[in-house]
């Protein structure tokens, strides 16, 4: 095949394939989260659809496998490792997001049930690279070295790592939201009476709120029953978390990084802005989402310790990276730090996470605390990645022998 | 009581209580003031803060354009041309945001986070050197309490079981403790174990303790780096000696007698780029590359090349090519004489061409001339030039701009690619190709004799990098078992069955962080241990209750050994 054939297929196995691969796989998987822990029929006997998650981890493998045909056929079409631009990274940081989140969560930590939402994170990444795409193409010489492929191939798989990470955090915030909530409604309101679940006579059928909050409530297979119908179960989880409030809060929280696409000087103001709606506007989805999965997930402290072991990993690589980085710069430009938009950047990510590990080692701040900073240490990250790239290099070439 | 991953040493957050009165009068007052500092320092939310507060400067440092890096940015937002404008600079510029790490917050910032982190780890060393002194693993008074629980039955003598257990576990490096039943008020005999206790804070210490290494080498490197930048013409030399530098940028205690007088000759400089417009990265550079002769100071030369990439060391300096641009050699005559003959450091422009200045103080009035370089200007139907941005020379076209009067030098501060035109008056421009002349009138003639190239090169000495790389080892050593290392507990409690002579062993564990990877561990080790007993496990049921609960028995905190 020809270098043009090559390109072209690595855009279609890019998208349309990998990026619907991705979709669907989460469309199952997630379906397949609502059936498994049965609480439509009770604790016994099969569940419609309980079947799916298989059909959902082979489709989510084979959409990581058509990912990596995509990066192989393309660094066959340049001729070079898939590393050298926006486009190339983010899709980078998607796969290692994907293929890592499902190494993760299915021989690591046995929690398939919660591959959906790597794979719609991985969907959302994929397609945003899009926003940046460029052709296959040649290098510049200087960026042509083995010290850049290695520190940017750290930095980009920690990135991606800090991005599964982010996503437990998200997670574990909603449920644990939920969990108080939950415990709050059974603390203060009477149960109905001869409600049509188990028996409610059960221990924390009495509990006051505090009670309830202390011991952490949880009606999946974690906990059996808290009394409470199912349904009322579900609906106590889910009104815990104000929707418009939520929705409010992403958009915000979406907009301290779309901003960047404002402020892109090589993009006009109305497609900027359009950018900057669409990923708010799909955060906001995600985030309600997620909302309406929250009775399904594990324990919040399950999640909040999975979100710990992730960005802990991604901690280690950034801080490696990074240091890989100062040697790159060490043997390039000869200066190993020199506190440029991007040193500056990768020194303000890799703070922003020392203070969630920190919050998460401190009383007071661990849990709820934590997990805030966390997220606010996944938008450093995010700004600072699209910021630096798009906005302040502008300000001062970094990349070349000027 | 939820599992979490990691505990925190239980004095991270004390209040800050105000220390008994140590006297009165003034003296007291101020001892009192440094407890109460110090007390605050020591805490862990402080730390947290002054990382916040790190982290927004850091933050500023990123938006803003930093002196330093890009003076010229600064300067234009300090004027209001570009940026937010002058009041918003004017802010900036009161918090040193312009300059954020050589900002007096800033130092003060970082001293604050050193003393907070020495006040940190004092107590932690003391405490992590008394465990690793002192501390054994605890004994269980009930191991079926415990987190984690495994029950095998086997022939063998419980002896022999603590015996094989005790085995194994050193074998895996865990630090072990076998007791008998001293009194019936005793806990049971038991093999008890502990791993993990050292590495992890171990590993925190070690990573914290990275930090004054690292600076130590910062302020060692501030002290004895050199760094110094030239730009030489192909065929011509240079040589290491302070006065040959155009920049140079010595550390405090940088000594002239440290340049050892290596001379570096430029044959050649080579350059291409992807000429052909169609192909994907049209017009990107894909090769720089010196081909240079060295002389070192002991007289011993060498023939070899020098790329973006590829640094030359010589003499303990690195040689690294940072630049390049065109070299036009170019004489200027009045009246027949030769009044200026130079190569010409043209330096390239956003637009793809090179500009520089001439500056001929020689003549009388003086000469100035703006100097405009396009490689490739090709001619069109009417023999006309036609300037482009494309950067490789097949069309040399030089471009001037011819000024007469007083050029300022030494008066006003101006770069060597730059004029000062203010006393000085324009007399016409031309154009002339490689190896023309043209002739200005007033018996003024300009000539393009020949076209080569420059590189700028840095020559650096960094004596603190093996100690900043030793300070990333030590760093990146601690962080790792800082995060993944795991403190956990095992005991093997067997007892003699007085009815049908067999041996109950009980397999009880705890872990204080990653219980699911100790779930795994455990398993593996009772595993081994019934295949060395030849043991069958027990109904797994009624011999965990607790599996999902880490049940803290009153016996087992670490204060509690016997
Ligand atoms: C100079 C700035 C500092 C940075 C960049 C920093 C960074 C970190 C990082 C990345 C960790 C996680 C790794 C680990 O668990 O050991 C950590 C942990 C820790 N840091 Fe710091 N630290 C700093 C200063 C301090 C200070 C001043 C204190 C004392 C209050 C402190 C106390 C701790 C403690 C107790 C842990 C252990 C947390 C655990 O067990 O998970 N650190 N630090």
């Amino acid at each position: 095949m020809s270098t043009d054939q090559l390109a072209d297929l690595s855009r279609v196995l890019y998208s349309p394939v990998t990026l619907l691969l991705y979709i669907s796989a989460a469309i199952v998987c997630l379906y397949s989260l609502t059936t498994r822990v049965g609480l439509a029929t009770g604790r016994s006997g099969k569940v419609a659809g309980a079947n799916l998650q298989p059909v959902g981890l082979a489709l989510a493998w084979t959409a990581v496998g058509a990912h990596v045909a995509h990066e192989v056929v393309r660094g066959l079409a340049q001729s070079r490792l898939p590393l050298g631009n926006m486009f190339e990274f983010t899709s980078l940081m998607a796969l290692v997001l994907a293929a890592g989140g499902m190494v993760y969560l299915t021989i690591v930590r046995k929690r398939p049930e919660l591959v959906g939402f790597v794979m719609l994170g991985a969907a959302v990444v994929v397609a945003s690279a899009m926003l940046t795409y460029a052709a296959p193409g040649p290098l510049m010489p200087i960026l042509d070295t083995w010290w850049r492929s290695f520190h940017v191939s750290v930095i980009v798989a920690s990135a991606g790592v800090f991005t599964i990470g982010f996503l437990f955090n998200g997670l574990h915030l909603l449920r644990d939201t939920a969990e108080r909530g939950l415990a709050e409604a059974i603390g203060s309101t009477p149960l109905p009476a001869g409600g049509a679940g188990e028996a409610s006579d059960g221990p924390l059928a009495t509990m006051t709120a505090e009670e309830a909050l202390a011991g952490r409530v949880a009606p999946d297979e974690d906990h059996d029953g808290t009394g409470l119908p199912v349904a009322a179960e579900r609906g106590a989880m889910r009104a815990a978390i104000s929707p418009l409030r939520l929705a409010i809060g992403t958009f915000l929280g979406a907009s301290t990084v779309s901003w960047v696409f404002v402020a892109t000087p090589t993009a006009t103001l109305g497609d900027g802005l359009t950018r900057a709606l669409t990923i708010n506007l799909t955060l906001v989805a995600l985030a309600l989402i997620a909302r309406w999965f929250v009775p399904f997930l594990p324990q919040a402290s399950i999640l909040d310790g999975l979100a710990y072991r992730t960005i802990a990993l991604a901690f280690f690589g950034w801080t490696f990276g990074t240091i890989a980085g100062a040697m790159w710069a060490e043997q390039s430009w000869g200066r190993f730090w020199g506190w440029d938009p991007k040193e500056t950047a990768a020194f303000l990510t890799w703070i922003a996470y020392a203070a969630y590990l920190h919050a998460r080692a401190t009383r007071g701040t661990r849990g709820r605390g934590a997990g805030w900073i966390g997220l606010g240490a996944f938008a450093v990250l995010m700004f600072t990645y699209y910021a630096v790239n798009l906005v302040f290099v502008g300000l001062h070439s970094y990349a070349g022998l000027s | 009581m939820s599992r979490t991953d990691s505990a925190a040493p239980p004095e991270a957050n004390p209040k800050v209580r105000p220390p008994r009165r140590g006297g009165d009068g003034p003296l007291g007052f101020v001892r009192d003031s440094v407890v109460m500092a110090w007390r605050w320092l020591v805490r862990m939310r402080t730390a947290l803060y002054l990382l916040g507060l790190l982290g927004l400067e850091t933050l500023l440092a990123t938006v803003v354009p930093q002196e330093p890096n890009v003076g010229a940015t600064v300067d234009a937002w300090r004027t209001g041309e570009e940026g937010p404008g002058t009041l918003v600079a004017g802010l900036i510029d009161l918090v040193g945001g312009f300059d954020v790490y050589g900002s007096p917050a800033f130092l003060a910032l970082l001293l604050l986070l050193f003393l907070s982190l020495t006040a940190c780890l004092i107590p932690r060393i003391r405490a992590w050197v008394r465990l690793v002194r002192h501390s054994r693993p605890p004994l269980t008074r009930n191991a079926g309490r415990q987190a984690v629980v495994a029950r095998l039955t086997t022939d063998r003598d419980v002896a022999e079981v603590h015996q094989a257990a005790a085995d194994l576990l050193q074998g895996k490096r865990w630090r072990v403790r076998t007791e008998d039943a001293a009194t019936t008020n005793s806990p049971p005999a038991q093999v008890a174990a502990e791993k993990g206790l050292w590495s992890r804070e171990g590993g925190s210490l070690l990573f914290h303790l990275s930090f004054y290494v690292l600076l130590a080498a910062i302020v060692f490197g501030q002290l004895l780096s050199f760094e110094g930048q030239r730009a030489v013409v192909e065929g011509e030399r240079f040589a290491d000696t302070p006065v040959s530098y155009w920049t140079y940028r010595p550390g405090r205690w940088w000594n002239e007698t440290s340049h050892s007088g290596w001379i570096l000759d430029l044959d050649q400089f080579h350059v291409d780029w992807v000429r052909d417009p169609l192909a994907p990265g049209a017009g990107q550079p894909t090769l720089f590359r010196s081909d240079v002769e060295v002389t070192r100071a002991d007289g011993t030369t060498e023939t070899t090349v020098i790329e973006g990439n590829r640094p030359l060391v010589i003499d303990g300096m690195k040689i690294h090519q940072l630049d390049w641009g065109y070299a036009p050699l170019v004489q200027v005559e009045v009246d027949g004489q030769l009044v200026y003959e130079d190569f010409v450091t043209a330096t390239l422009t956003d637009a793809g061409h090179f500009r520089a200045a001439i500056k001929a103080p020689a003549a009388d009035p003086d000469i100035g001339m703006d100097v405009f370089f396009y490689p490739y200007a090709p001619d069109n139907e009417a023999g006309e030039p036609v300037p482009t941005g494309a950067p490789f020379a097949d069309a040399p076209l030089l471009l001037f701009q011819l000024f007469r009067g007083d050029l300022q030098l030494g008066r006003t501060a101006q770069t060597i690619n730059e004029l000062d035109t203010s006393q000085l008056d324009t007399t016409g421009g031309a154009w002339i190709r490689e190896g023309a002349e043209v002739d200005m009138g007033e018996g003024v003639v300009v000539r393009f004799v020949e076209l080569r190239r420059w590189v700028g090169f840095q020559v650096s000495a960094r004596p603190q990098i093996p100690y900043l790389l030793l300070a990333s080892g030590l760093l990146l050593a601690g962080l790792w078992p800082a995060l993944y290392a795991y403190r956990r507990r095992l005991w093997v409690v067997a007892e003699r069955h007085p009815g049908d002579g067999h041996t109950l062993v009980t397999v009880a564990g705890r872990a204080f962080q990653r219980p699911q990877t100790f779930d795994d561990e455990h398993a593996g080790f009772v595993e081994r241990l019934a295949d060395r007993l030849d043991a069958s496990p027990l109904d797994a049921d009624e011999s965990s209750p607790a599996t999902s609960v880490a049940a803290p028995a009153g016996d087992q905190g670490p204060g509690a050994t016997p």
